[in-house]
């Protein structure tokens, strides 16, 4: 994949997620609506290709405002995955050079990567992980559950055992996926059922979008790497 | 530093590290009373969790979530307050209670003054604690800006 697609997709597909989100705000208060529908706007535009790169320039601008209205991001994680893609897209947009703005897409990438690695890294250190308790605790108490019949699942040690290891398993060997582009899809494929479980278990649907958005920028990392 | 780039700067320079620990765990419990001087007898959970969630709405809600975005964002607001206690948590909870409370026909003229506390969930030995971390002080619904 080109840069220049890479870029392209990136873009398009970011747009869309926030669109998605912009629209759940769009049934609430009135300044929230006027916020998100210039947001939504802009995404329009992105992905209609009008203008670029003013419409992503306008869109980090904008985020600063929607940062400022909510004193953080709107849904932690995720909206943070959405920031960083659309800063470095934009600013990688704005290099006046190529290598520059080989630079901010390869960091996105790069970023990707570690959001897997990291989160698999900080679980294994921790013994209530590697016991599966921390998972259970999960599922007993915390607010992410989306029903109370889920909460069932933190009776399930056995099981919560092999999806603790599972998913820092996965987390942990992410970077391997990199050495091919072969294994770099499977691995994506893994990492969006991960995402898709999330959605559906604790109503996590925002970070499903967020991270494919970025799926385009690993492949061309991958590909200008190896 | 300007206030936003602060609050950007960790987005772009991000510390991935999901779900590391399991922290104690909010919910937003509100009360209504006639006068600000009495506490609410019955404190009623905001938005509890639905006994179940078919698969088909699973599915529904990858594409249209805004309850639940909402609920964590107000988790956010209440790990915020009892962290860094800040105004805006505050107005954000009582804004949005408010408007829930004023959308349903059987609240929306209900007793005057609303109230809120964060009940904080945490492991406590092989069973659960509940631990109540903040109340905030009642306001009249009617002072409450809700559009």
């Amino acid at each position: 994949m080109t840069l220049d697609a890479a870029s392209r997709l990136t873009e398009i597909l970011l747009a869309l997620a926030l669109i998605q989100q912009s629209l759940e705000h769009m049934t609430r208060f009135r300044a929230e609506q006027v916020l998100f529908s210039v947001r939504i706007g802009l995404c329009v535009l992105v992905i209609l290709g009008f203008g670029s790169p003013w419409p992503l320039v306008g869109l980090a601008g904008l985020s600063l405002v929607i940062l400022e209205r909510f004193q953080g991001p709107y849904n932690g994680g995720s909206d943070r995955m959405g920031l960083l893609a659309l800063w470095c897209l934009t600013l990688s947009q704005l290099m006046p050079i190529p290598v520059g703005k080989e630079l901010f897409l390869a960091y996105l990438g790069a970023q990707l990567m570690l959001s897997y690695f990291i989160s698999g890294w900080v679980k294994i250190l921790n013994p209530d992980w590697r016991s599966g308790r921390a998972l259970a605790e999960v599922f007993r108490f915390s607010a992410y559950p989306v029903s109370e019949a889920l909460r069932g699942w933190a009776n399930r040690p056995r099981v919560l055992l092999v999806m603790s290891w599972a998913v820092m398993g996965f987390e942990l060997a992410f970077p391997l996926t990199l050495l091919s582009p072969i294994s770099l899809l499977a691995g994506l494929a893994v990492a969006a059922t991960f995402h898709l479980a999330n959605a559906c278990l604790f109503g996590l649907n925002r970070f499903f979008w967020s991270w494919f958005a970025v799926y385009p920028a690993i492949i061309w990392l991958q590909g200008r790497i190896f | 530093m300007p206030r936003p780039l602060t609050l950007l700067l960790p987005a772009l320079i991000p510390s991935w590290n999901f779900f590391d620990v399991i922290a104690p765990s909010p919910r937003v419990q509100y009360g209504l009373t006639a006068t600000a001087e009495t506490e609410p007898k019955a404190w009623l959970e905001f938005r509890p969790r639905p006994e179940r969630v078919s698969l088909l709405q699973m599915a529904q809600r990858l594409l249209w979530n805004p309850e639940r975005n909402e609920s964590l964002f107000l988790t956010s607001c209440a790990e915020r307050l009892v962290q860094q206690p800040t105004r805006h948590s505050e107005d954000e909870i009582f804004k949005r209670i408010a408007a829930d409370l004023a959308a349903d026909p059987d609240t929306a003229e209900g007793p005057p003054w609303l109230w809120f506390r964060l009940v904080f969930i945490s492991r406590d030995g092989d069973g659960l604690s509940q631990e109540v971390l903040f109340e905030a002080l009642p306001r009249r619904r009617s002072d409450i800006a809700i559009r």
